[in-house]
């Protein structure tokens, strides 16, 4: 099979090639092989492309079934050959690779990108699929992996900024002296950790939304300060008040560094912070300790008052996380109404 | 008579970008969205109910997120709706339980206690007893007595009272900010008013009737009717659910003192053809029909044509393309009104493509459709209204596309209807 490459503009792309998505005929013959284009992902392949430091590296896969041949070299042993096409009934190629992208191309007003191309002539429909399947069936990077890479890109799309904020947070919290979760945290490149850092990133990107650090979001300066200050004194305070559920204790045998727990606590320190305005690890422990006597996190029977759950029954799904949230967060209003009246 | 507007997070971006189709650059959810009482320069409403079907809770989760669950919580109604009474002097922050969302239920998930606590945190200043929604209504002069009727609806109506009653007690320890409602249900106008006495006896002074959504509107005449023999002049009414907006001149004629619905902003979207609200100057409520351009590559419809590959992606752009054009073209005075007719047309016809129908019926619906969005944009209503959103958004606000232009178009619809229940208020 005869491979070559060339650069060309998007226009010019679809004067030659065209995508053919899958579909049935009238029979219930299958035709074509692409996916429907998806819009949120092209809107993003555009915004980047609309950005003046953007670069399209990766090229535009096209193949051609007849109706385009090359020409034999102009003089023995040139490099470039001339490629003929046959436009006369449209566009003979098909886009194999790339149709997001080039979409995006074609949509993009007032910048005409030139972009590289991979043609190859194929002789048979099956040897086209059979490049289409294998091109396009390659493992997405593992997510944890492109989380924990990405604090050290900016302009990134808002879809991932948001999480690379959390990132930025855990990151620090997991090599920062001091921190109360230093070396605690399981990321790729700290496999021994024990808390997960997903996990972790869904109480920060949680608190950035609705709670505590919802003050410094946008502000990745503040939140690498202020923002890792409040999160590592909450979780000093939670090792103090807890130590027997978190001393040398693993997600299997604790939940309090369990998903579960994590998360749960996470809504206490917004709680906490909010209500009482706790920001130092003993304001946080004063109010922790209202829940001792009240918790099971590595043994017993937690008391939901509609029904009673064992210490592990309780798992990292929304149901589970907002029962015993919403747990927590009632036995510490109690307790602290009981001290208002007091007082 | 006052108007309290059901909320279910209906934000808009006030930065959403009409020609890009996206939102503001850098916004937040929620935070950098806006309540139509934010967007709009007075509130259309003269109060809020939130239920905590919406809201969600442990067992149950609702329509916002976990953490704005525990936001709405830890920081109250007024200050996640951001409708401070400081700025909203005298509006009620009302609380229900959403009796809808569980209809399917045998009793209710909420009991009279965490209802209260719901309402408490949440800093109502008005709140419903849990009830559990009754279906069956009888015709007149075919009462029902209540040994006649199905085990589920005697359980229904039997747990509505007796959570009443449990609540009663809950609420009043909320303070004296705090008024409890009693909801009535029941499957007559005759148990409707023995619940309401037994209510009225329980020491309530202000009454919620639930249940009357599928009712027929010379139906709730009925019930308003046997209320107020039932009830002594001085105990209030609310009516849950109103969706019968065009017949408010009913709740004036029996002295109800407020209703909830979100007709007016749902119907922006989901009303086929009365989706954008004016007032006529004889004071009534007419109706226009926005004109529909989905989006090529994300309505749901489209989409499934295309996975089954009967619609070609790009072509679908070019005709979306130029029906927005061609609109936005003869909205600026840059075309006539058949070349904006003909571009939105194209993209119908594409869009109602169907091979069962034969192509006489499809003319014939398309020249109806024609008809239709002919008369919207000849009368160019978006020049005829100075609420915010057709001052700001001009035409887009007539153009039936994503959530950001549907939910403006019910919000200028809030703003219709709260314009013409004040006016329609002054005797």
């Amino acid at each position: 099979m005869t491979v070559f490459t060339f650069v060309a503009k998007a226009g010019d792309i679809s004067r030659i090639a065209r995508i053919e998505r899958a579909g049935r005929d009238g029979e219930g013959l299958l035709t074509g092989f692409q996916r429907p284009q998806i819009a949120a992902h092209i809107r993003e392949i555009r915004d980047y492309l609309e950005k003046p430091s953007a670069i399209l590296p990766n090229p535009i896969v096209v193949a051609f079934l007849g109706r385009a041949h090359l020409e034999p070299p102009a003089r023995p042993g040139a490099a470039s050959r001339r490629l003929v096409i046959d436009v006369t009934d449209g566009p003979p190629g098909w886009i194999v690779d790339g149709q997001q992208r080039f979409t995006a191309l074609a949509g993009l007003h007032g910048r005409d990108f030139e972009v590289l191309v991979s043609g190859f002539l194929c002789d048979t429909e099956e040897e086209l699929q059979r490049q289409f399947i294998l091109i396009n069936n390659t493992r997405p990077l593992p997510k944890a992996l492109v989380y924990e890479l990405l604090p050290q890109v900016g302009d990134l799309p808002p879809r991932m900024s948001n999480r690379s904020q959390a990132a930025l947070l855990t990151e620090a919290l997991n090599y920062r002296t001091g921190s109360a979760l230093k070396g605690l945290i399981k990321q790729q490149t700290n496999p021994k950790g024990v808390i997960r850092d997903t996990v972790l990133q869904r109480v920060i990107m949680n608190s950035l939304s609705d709670g505590a650090l919802r003050l410094y979001a946008g502000d990745d300066a503040l939140l690498l300060d202020k923002g890792v200050g409040l999160i590592s004194e909450y979780w000093h305070a939670v090792r103090t008040v807890f130590a027997a559920d978190w001393d040398n204790k693993t997600p299997k045998d604790s939940r309090l560094i369990h998903g579960t727990g994590i998360v749960a606590l996470g809504y206490v320190m917004d709680y906490l912070n909010g209500v009482t305005g706790a920001e130092t690890r003993d304001e946080f422990a004063k109010g922790l300790r209202l829940l001792r006597g009240k918790t099971a996190w590595s043994d017993g029977e937690w008391d939901f008052g509609s029904e009673r759950r064992r210490w592990n029954g309780l798992q990292n799904v929304p149901a589970d996380v907002r029962q015993l949230t919403f747990y927590l967060l009632q036995v510490i209003k109690t307790e602290l109404a009981a001290q208002a009246r007091a007082a | 008579m006052r108007f309290i507007f059901a909320d279910s997070l209906d934000t808009i971006d006030p930065g959403y970008d009409f020609l890009a189709d996206r939102n503001g650059a850098g916004r937040t959810i929620h935070r950098d969205d806006q309540y139509p009482h934010e967007f709009l320069d007075d509130a259309p409403y003269d109060g809020i109910l939130v239920s905590r079907g919406i809201v969600g809770d442990a067992r149950h989760p609702g329509k916002y997120s976990e953490a704005q669950l525990m936001r709405f919580r830890r920081e109250g109604a007024r200050r996640f709706l951001r409708y401070p009474e400081t700025r909203f002097p005298g509006s009620m922050m009302m609380g229900d339980c959403g009796a809808f969302t569980y209809r399917n239920l045998p009793a209710p998930p909420y009991s009279a206690e965490d209802t209260a606590e719901f309402y408490a945190d949440g800093g109502f200043t008005h709140g419903c007893s849990p009830d559990h929604l009754i279906f069956d209504f009888d015709e007149p002069g075919a009462d029902r007595s209540i040994t006649d009727v199905p085990e589920d609806v005697r359980n229904r109506y039997e747990i509505t009272l007796q959570n009443a009653a449990e609540f009663y007690h809950a609420g009043s320890r909320l303070g004296g900010g705090f008024t409890p409602m009693g909801v009535i249900q029941g499957w007559s106008t005759a148990s409707m008013a023995d619940a309401a006495r037994s209510l009225a006896d329980m020491g309530y002074d202000y009454l919620a009737i639930g249940g009357t959504v599928p009712l027929k509107i010379d139906q709730i005449r009925r019930v308003l009717a046997a209320m107020r023999n039932a009830l002594p002049s001085r105990v209030r009414l609310h009516l849950l659910g109103f969706g019968k907006i065009e017949e408010l001149s009913a709740l004036e004629e029996f002295g109800v003192t407020s209703f909830d619905t979100t007709s007016p902003l749902l119907r922006a979207f989901k009303d086929a053809k009365k989706n954008y609200w004016m007032r006529t100057p004889s004071g009534d409520l007419s109706y226009y029909t926005a004109i529909r351009i989905p989006q090529a590559t994300e309505n749901n419809k489209l989409k499934q044509k295309a996975l089954e590959g009967s619609l070609n992606q790009e072509d679908a752009r070019l005709l979306e393309d130029a029906a927005l054009k061609g609109v936005r073209a003869y909205a600026a005075g840059g075309a006539t009104l058949e070349q904006g007719l003909d571009a939105v047309m194209d993209y119908w016809a594409a869009l109602n493509w169907d091979e069962e129908v034969s192509p006489s019926r499809r003319a014939d619906a398309a020249a109806k459709q024609r008809k239709v969005y002919a008369d919207t944009l000849t009368d160019r209503p978006w020049e005829h209204c100075g609420c915010r959103v057709c001052r700001e958004a001009g035409v887009e606000a007539l153009i039936f596309r994503t959530s950001n232009r549907n939910k403006r178009r019910g919000i200028h619809n809030l703003h219709v209807f709260h314009t013409h229940l004040s006016e329609f208020r002054q005797p």
